[in-house]
């Protein structure tokens, strides 16, 4: 006959077990976060999580850097910007990637954030577009741009240009809620994501490819979407529509610089093109950081490592700019 | 031999039985109590039916309505249903009353490979054929304009996806009849079809409904193959043509995004209650009718 056969050490071994592997792994948990600066030598670990905008610039300075202090390891995961927001707050992670404006509620939550780099929404065609030379000429203002995007008043490309065509005009938007959208919506007037009209296609290469595919359609990307990164010319099948920066119904030479990507990242820095859409991206942390690791390797990615962003496809930091973010660590 | 005795051995595998018993048994709970917990902001601030029939979404202004996507998940999962309940039946009774075992032999593993197929392939597999497909063609046939990405659409992909799934459940069922109720109806005269009509589809019927109600369990559920083909336009959908949204993309699309906002994560731990919610009664509910199909 079958007996259940409970033995008591069998037990206490068994939840010895069960004990030991989570030790392991909260031990791991605090491993991470325990640096210290010996000597001139940094050395220690910093836990990087967040925007998946941000992940291809921060994976690349975490590489260089690396290699400056081999004793010093950085682990950079992407998981969207309000994990990255949550992860801080909650001192999960040493910085979180963060690439929207941070709300008043996170605010509230002692977030503390740096910019460190800055990226763009660019209004997106199709290079098939049926009135792409009249585009070309006159842009089109964000008046015109919140007619077609929040309140939907535009429904073909003709009243959008001012002439007669009748091809209807479909906008694409982000389904996924992301930086990107937020700073489009935020140019638009002061809106939300949640205001931006249109089909809503899943994360920035399905946007561009809506566009690619229809003729009619209009959409927002980001630079490195837009721009291929080794040629810095637009992606065959996409055109940018200029924004009439001035209302004077033209576009001036000094609004035309969508030919490359180097004459937009130059535009985006000086200022020219507006910011939104043209936005900061951030690193933030539950409160100032103290771990002085962590300071040094801010501090560095303000400095020397603003030489990775451009390669990158970023943007870089004017440095006026840099000097009042390196002044929050004071 | 061994390090601990025959007795031992027993002794330890049983205390693991315990506990994994009691995982299992508590799992749900834990889900619920989770989900409940993280929502409560949500619930506490808002009524029910606010939350459930209120049209308008705008987390920004406050504003949580989730009937735009319940409605958009009924209309794509009860869509899918209607398009793959009778593809599924007749299929089923084809392969099991109408050809040979061996025939099955080749057919299980072929229905297997399309249910392990992983639902981000049948998105891809949406937006390169359904979706083109329905903006090009069907569309303009029907004579209306549309970008393919719609409730249709979700439901042509979804439909395809639980076939495989409601198959093979119907395929058992039919099999586990007693072959002496056919014998007995074909030599009292009766044709093959008023076999299958009166005595199979009778006899399996509480079988058939509980086949159906898991496929749509989990139609309700699928996340990623709707996203990438539904739209993802939260309004109140006119048409099959229209986009629409469903409560697991929205989920999806803003949990990593949004969850460092309270009220927005409540709202989202919110959708995956009410998840939670439609797919336990759709379990209770076929559960009730295996229990009476048991008892035949």
């Amino acid at each position: 006959m079958l007996k259940p056969y409970l033995s008591l050490p069998l037990l206490r071994f068994i939840l010895l077990l069960l004990l030991t592997g989570f030790l392991t792994v909260s031990c791991n948990n605090s491993n991470s976060r325990s640096a210290s600066v010996k000597g001139d030598t940094l050395q220690g670990k910093i836990t990087i999580s967040g925007a998946f905008a941000l992940y291809p610039l921060v994976v690349k300075w975490a590489e260089v850097y690396h290699e400056l202090h081999p004793g010093v390891t950085i682990n950079v995961s992407a998981g969207g910007a309000g994990k990255g927001m949550a992860d801080a707050l909650s001192h999960m992670v040493d910085l979180g990637m963060y690439s929207k404006s941070v709300s008043p509620e996170e605010q509230a939550k002692g977030a503390w954030w740096i910019a460190m780099a800055k990226d763009a929404v660019l209004p997106t065609i199709n290079s098939q577009n049926p009135v792409l030379s009249e585009l070309r000429k006159k842009g089109l203002t964000r008046q015109k741009f919140y007619d077609i995007f929040i309140t939907g008043k535009i429904k073909t490309w003709g009243e959008a240009v001012g002439n007669g065509c009748a091809v209807t005009l479909q906008s694409f938007t982000r389904s996924d809620a992301c930086g990107a959208a937020e700073m489009w919506a935020k140019y638009l007037k002061d809106n939300k994501q949640e205001d931006l009209q249109g089909l809503g296609v899943n994360g920035d290469p399905g946007v561009a490819d809506a566009v690619r595919k229809n003729p009619e359609g209009i959409g927002f990307n980001n630079l490195g979407f837009v721009y291929q990164m080794d040629t810095r010319k637009i992606y065959q099948g996409l055109e940018v529509v200029p924004i009439d920066l001035n209302d004077n119904g033209i576009i001036d030479k000094e609004e035309s610089f969508y030919n490359t990507m180097d004459q937009v990242m130059e535009a985006i820095n000086k200022g020219v093109y507006p910011s939104p859409p043209a936005r900061d991206l951030y690193f933030v942390s539950g409160g100032k950081p103290v771990n002085p690791l962590v300071i040094a390797f801010l501090r560095w990615t303000l400095t020397e490592g603003q030489q990775y962003v451009h390669e990158a496809g970023y943007v870089e930091i004017p440095p006026d700019k840099i000097k009042s973010e390196l002044s929050k660590f004071d | 031999m061994y390090l601990l005795n025959r007795k031992q051995r027993h002794g330890v595998n049983y205390t693991w039985m315990i506990i994994s018993l009691l995982l299992v048994a508590f799992l749900p709970f834990f889900l619920f109590s989770g989900l409940y917990l993280k929502s409560f902001l949500l619930i506490h601030d808002y009524s029910l039916t606010e939350l459930i029939f209120s049209n308008e979404w705008r987390p920004s202004s406050g504003k949580f309505g989730f009937y735009p996507f319940i409605v958009g998940s009924v209309w794509v999962t009860l869509l899918a249903m209607i398009i793959s309940a009778p593809i599924c039946l007749l299929t089923a009774i084809y392969v099991t009353q109408y050809t040979r075992k061996s025939f099955l032999r080749i057919m299980h593993p072929a229905i297997d490979i399309l249910a392990g197929i992983p639902s981000v392939v049948y998105g891809l597999w949406g937006i390169l054929v359904i979706v083109p497909f329905i903006s090009r063609y069907l569309g303009p046939w029907m004579g209306v304009k549309t970008m393919g990405y719609s409730i249709l659409a979700a439901s042509f992909v979804l439909s395809i996806m639980i076939i495989p799934f409601i198959l093979n459940i119907l395929i058992e069922i039919f099999r586990a009849i007693p072959g002496e109720l056919k014998e007995a109806a074909l030599s009292l005269g009766a044709t093959p079809w008023q076999t299958i009509k009166q005595v199979l589809l009778r006899k399996a019927l509480p079988g058939i409904i509980a086949a159906f109600g898991f496929g749509l369990a989990r139609a309700f559920g699928e996340t990623m193959a709707v996203l990438m083909v539904v739209g993802n336009v939260v309004k109140l959908p006119k048409s099959v043509f229209d986009p629409g949204y469903t409560l697991p993309a929205l989920i999806a699309n803003n949990y990593g995004e949004m969850l460092s906002i309270p009220k927005y994560d409540s709202a989202l731990m919110f959708a995956a209650l009410l998840l939670l919610i439609v797919s336990l009664f759709f379990n209770l509910v076929m559960h009730f009718f295996i229990v009476r199909y048991n008892k035949y």
